[in-house]
């Protein structure tokens, strides 16, 4: 085999390391501004990844525009002035029409529609099911004029573009942080994108505004509403960020999708997509040369029309006290515990990141302790998400069988406290760096992946921080993560989440379970004992049985722990009892009323 | 610190003195931008085949950009193979196979021993193919290697593990109703395959309960052994060195009874519209019947046909029509999953809300008819044609994927040339052909609708919301308004239960 001198060492030494992989695109930015980064790659010929990236996400939001980032990302592929219509001045006359009527139709839901639904009246006031006649004449005016504007729309030609020219993958994403568009093209139609990409960023046309809000709403219904656990993640992430911006859904709240006006989109565009906020990334098979002098050509065009962005201003305020949500859904019995970390680039951030992996994998002690030897999850993880501005790191779990949500959360305190207090062994810290380190050459091995790694750093701050990462891993030490344990994680900032099956119910305990938690020692000889009690406790009558489960009762806690399974069962099958007699009086009572 | 580093992803080029082309030589459309001719000929399986002296095909394709070498041994045989009343041993017998330790040691000691050396290990039975393969640094394979070989060919399936994987999937399958999409799939596979062939069955907590390392171990043995085998090899490695060591793994490997062929599915489904009664703000709509085979020689105008319809994004016509023009879905579409052995699924998909169901509905069928008694544009279909052949490329961009197809290609039988001839085949197709397809391979008529959600509401369509009376659907508009009930599943064990379902 060959061998690389810069891993073989990397894998011998412990502590510092000569790490190797550097990634170093060629660095190029635009007299307006706009910054590139080209990293020329033929590992996979022929092809190359092509996008841009701008800073700006739901955090870059307020409450009436939440959702506004995600929306604007699906408008830049309606087209522009030049795409997606055989008629542009015919199109902005229906353009302008439509605004009209859209502005109408706002004012009157904001007043009519707002007032009959704080009046109890409807529920939703955006909802075209609530309509008063007046409302319903002015949709119907609107779809009468968007019937005629597609009669002159190139259906999708944004897409269909790229479609013919053999471009594909064609996406774009929003988070909280910042917008993302890629494409994979083939190496000789770098010109084409050029073309079309700074065509839509000096022009957009955002047609079919009013469809596409309906789309989004389904968006949100597809990844959110209509998920098992959707509706209640999106307002746990609300409590746990109180002040901060990321504590509303990057894909907006659904009053808000409805209201925006063209306007503040526009506005919205304007401010955040100038190309002095851009930064564009390619990666693949291309002579950087030529590259150069076509990204000169197209995007060299553009205007800053605007004064910068602000910066996102409201930082989120400490958690002052534990914070516990409880809900129900259809879902599984699920716990999480999510602290504060730090946010992206912060000098904890790679000790988070190593102690997540200490804890996640069939190796990591999450898996160990929870599932193997406690046997009371069948899932249970770890995660650190540093973002631009703020971090979070959580713990997640799922019972198994009859364990409760609550133990997994005691066990999870135990783990955290092990962290606390013992020091991480050498082999095992060892390990994980060099996993990290592996991982590291396997980001680097794909043109996507790559992509995103340069475009997503350098949107935080730096692709540096891709060659600097790695070095900090290697850096951490066992005192580092107990200093981190315990300045972050205590009871006092932390928020639970506990979420249960709606209408779901423990299965019963069965007399196999308790001869199961007994040692064999005991069972030979307890549950002969268990089951002439339970012979005998179909002879006692209602009221006996009470005052026995009263009795169980006030003794919890002083029983043995190897026998809590059988006291449980006893207690069950006494209340079951009673059930059984309360529930035949009853029909007894009622057959003597009928009568 | 400079020093010590290597730089293997630098720019090379020094960016100086570039001509940027003048503003008046912009085309103001890009219809007017001329491109260089790229040349792209697909490769040949047999420049990258090797056998082993047991017959045994290897593929390889090395690069030496990173420090990484991946192996993957692929079997015939999968989920086919599974005893009646086993669903869910296939799945199983990958993950014990992967987490259950090997001849030398015990499933926790394995796992640390792969991770310290950081080698991503991995082992699967699918549906007709089952693999084991192995990621790790070249500095540490020898030793790496070794104990991944040990764990394919004398697996432990420990016994604990087994127990820790099973509640694992019998937790997993109590969540099989919660989410409207599974419940989907999982009935168009009832309605398509029926509940017992492999591609509709699913396993069940008796079937996962029954499932004991015996069964595991015979499964195992049926599948990975030399017989079965192809292997492929990409990163940064030697050939001949490669092939060595290949030899060395495979030799004394007894081989076994080679694995069956597929079996033909029996089950023949009843078109009409079927609901499953769940309450959600969100509807799942799949509209489907069985489709073609992979070697069908009108496959090339299917794909053609297909991505014109509902199967190439925003370019094509059902995404255009529910979800650009009338804003009623996030996602839509169409998809043939051809198959080898016998015809595959065709699929029509959308999710939207309750009331506009019947409406989308409406429009998807539409499109069925528009491409059936229509002609589609030559514009259209050059745009199609010109993106099969243009991302004609990336198809064999990775070096693993392009092995994988080598590999699949071989133990398929798939025809000689045919990625050669691939591009004029796709160039070849007419109008007529389009429409042809169109009419010989869609069956509207024939196909299952199959709707998630609440019925009543779905039934009673848009008049509530919908302002323009042109666009006002109901269910009524399909198969005469008649529906059928799939009876509510317990999610363990996918039996019928009573219906719990409250309605308003």
């Amino acid at each position: 085999m060959r061998k690389s001198l810069a891993v073989a060492g990397m894998m011998l030494a412990t502590g510092t390391s000569a790490f190797g992989q550097q990634v170093e695109p060629i660095e190029y930015t635009l007299d307006n501004g706009m910054k590139f980064l080209l990293l020329p790659r033929d590992e996979q010929p022929n092809i190359i990844t092509a996008g841009w990236i701008s800073p700006v996400g739901s955090v870059n939001e307020r409450p009436g525009i939440t959702g506004v980032s995600h929306l604007l990302e699906h408008l830049l592929f309606k087209g522009t002035d030049a795409i997606g219509t055989s008629d542009p001045e015919l199109d902005e006359q229906y353009r302008e029409q439509l605004t009209e009527i859209r502005e109408k139709m706002r004012a009157y839901t904001l007043d009519v529609q707002y007032d009959r639904m704080m009046k109890g009246e409807i529920d939703n006031p955006w909802d075209p099911a609530n309509d008063t006649d007046e409302l319903r004449a002015m949709r119907a005016e609107m779809t009468a004029i968007q019937d005629k504007q597609a009669e002159i729309t190139i259906k999708n030609e944004f897409d269909s573009i790229y479609t013919s020219n053999g471009a594909s993958g064609m996406n774009a994403g929003t988070s909280n942080d910042f917008t993302v568009f890629y494409i994979n093209i083939p190496s000789n139609k770098l010109e084409l994108w050029a073309w079309m990409e700074s065509d839509r960023l000096d022009n957009p046309s955002m047609r079919e505004l009013d469809a596409e809000r309906f789309v989004v709403i389904e968006e949100r219904r597809q990844r959110l509403e209509a998920t098992a656990t959707g509706k209640l993640d999106e307002q746990f992430d609300s409590m746990f960020w109180v002040a901060s911006p990321y504590g509303w859904p990057v894909i907006g709240w659904m009053s808000d999708l409805m209201a925006y006006t063209e306007d503040e989109i526009y506005q919205y565009f304007e401010t955040y997509y100038q190309p002095a906020n851009l930064t564009g990334v390619i990666v693949g098979d291309f002579d950087p040369a030529e590259a150069e002098q076509v990204i000169e050509s197209y995007f060299g065009r553009l205007e800053n029309k605007r004064a910068a962005p602000a910066p996102m201003v409201t930082h989120t305020v400490p958690l002052l006290g534990e914070v516990r949500f409880t809900g129900e859904c259809d879902c599984q019995d699920q716990v999480e515990v999510r602290y504060r970390s730090v946010p992206f680039g912060h000098p904890d951030e790679a000790v988070f990141d190593v102690m997540a992996d200490l804890l996640n994998g069939r190796t990591g002690r999450l898996y160990k302790s929870l599932v193997e030897e406690k046997e009371i999850a069948t899932r249970a993880r770890a995660s650190n998400q540093s973002n631009h501005f703020a971090g979070s790191f959580s713990f997640s779990g799922v019972p198994k069988g009859r364990a409760e949500l609550v133990d997994l959360e005691a066990a999870w305190y135990d783990e955290l406290e092990r962290l606390k207090t013992e020091p991480v062994g050498e082999r095992e810290l060892q390990k994980i760096k060099n996993q990290k380190a592996a991982d590291t050459f396997r980001g680097l091995e794909d043109n996507s992946s790559l992509f995103f790694q340069l475009a997503i750093t350098e949107a935080f701050g730096g692709y540096e921080y891709l060659n600097e990462m790695p070095k900090r891993v290697q850096a951490v030490t066992s005192e580092d993560i107990m200093r981190v344990a315990n300045k972050y994680f205590n009871e006092h900032n932390r928020a639970v989440a506990l979420y249960t099956r709606k209408g779901g119910v423990k299965p019963l305990l069965t007399l196999e379970d308790v001869k199961a938690s007994l040692p064999e020692d005991m069972a030979g000889m307890l549950m002969p004992q268990i089951e002439m009690q339970l012979e005998q406790m179909s002879s006692l009558g209602l009221e006996e049985l009470k005052s026995g489960l009263e009795e169980m009762k006030s003794m919890d806690g002083q029983y043995p722990p190897q026998l809590a399974t059988a006291m449980e069962y006893m207690k069950q099958q006494v209340e079951l009892r009673i059930q059984e007699l309360e529930s035949a009086g009853e029909s007894n009572a009622t057959e003597g009323d009928d009568q | 610190m400079r020093n010590a580093t290597t730089s293997i992803l630098t720019g090379l080029a020094l960016l100086t003195g570039a001509q940027a082309i003048a503003a008046s030589d912009i085309p103001a459309h890009p219809s007017g931008i001329e491109y260089e001719e790229l040349v792209f000929e697909p490769p040949v399986a047999s420049e990258f085949r090797h056998e082993l002296s047991s017959g045994v095909p290897v593929f390889m394709a090395p690069s030496h950009e990173f420090p990484l070498v991946t192996i993957r041994f692929s079997f015939k045989g999968g989920e086919y193979m599974e005893p009646e009343g086993k669903a869910g041993l296939a799945g199983l017998t990958g993950q014990l196979m992967r987490s259950g330790g090997n001849s030398a040691f015990g499933p926790n000691e394995l796992d640390e021993e792969f991770d310290f050396l950081a080698a991503d290990v991995s082992a699967s039975v699918g549906g007709t193919t089952s693999s084991a393969s192995i990621n790790c640094l070249t500095s540490n394979f020898d030793e790496a290697y070794g104990l991944f070989v040990d764990m394919m060919k004398t697996p432990r399936f420990d016994e604990k593990r087994l127990g820790v994987l099973k509640s694992q999937i019998l937790e997993g399958l109590k969540t099989r109703n919660d989410d409207g999409l599974q419940i989907a799939i999982r009935e168009m596979g009832f309605l398509m395959w029926g509940m017992e062939y492999f591609e509709g069955r699913v396993s069940t907590k008796q079937s996962i309960e029954s499932i004991t390392t015996d069964d595991i171990r015979a499964l195992h043995d049926r599948i990975f052994h030399p017989g079965n085998l192809m292997i492929s090899v990409t990163g940064d490695f030697d050939e001949q060195e490669m092939l060595a060591v290949l030899e060395k793994t495979v030799a004394g490997w007894s081989m076994g009874e080679l694995a069956p062929d597929v079996p033909q599915p029996t089950h023949v489904f009843e078109p009409g519209v079927y609901y499953y009664e769940k309450e959600q703000p969100q509807v799942q709509v799949l509209i489907g019947h069985r489709g073609i085979e992979r070697d069908n020689p009108d496959a090339v105008s299917v794909e053609i046909m297909n991505d014109i319809l509902g199967g190439s994004g925003f370019t094509s016509r059902i995404t255009n029509s529910v979800r650009t023009r009338e804003g009623l879905a996030y996602t839509a579409g169409s998809v043939f999953q051809n198959r080898v052995e016998y015809p595959g699924i065709f699929m029509s998909y959308f999710f939207t809300k309750t009331p506009t169901t019947a409406f989308a509905t409406k429009l998807v069928f539409d499109e069925f008819e528009t491409i059936q008694k229509e002609m589609a544009s030559t514009d259209e279909i050059e745009i199609m044609q010109n993106s099969a052949i243009e991302t004609f490329p990336r198809t064999f961009e990775s070096k693993a994927g392009m092995l994988g197809i080598f590999m699949s290609d071989e133990r398929t039988g798939r025809p000689e040339g045919h990625w050669q001839s691939y591009r004029d085949r796709v160039r070849g197709v007419t109008q007529e052909d389009v429409q042809r397809v169109a009419n010989e391979y869609l069956h509207p008529e024939d196909a299952v609708i199959l709707v998630v959600g609440p019925w009543e509401e779905i039934k009673a369509g848009n008049a509530a919301s919908e302002a323009d009376p042109n666009r006002i659907v109901t269910m009524d508009a399909f198969f005469g308004g008649n529906a059928t009930e799939l009876p509510q599943r317990d999610a363990e064990t996918m039996k019928p239960v009573q219906q719990t379902v409250k309605k308003d």
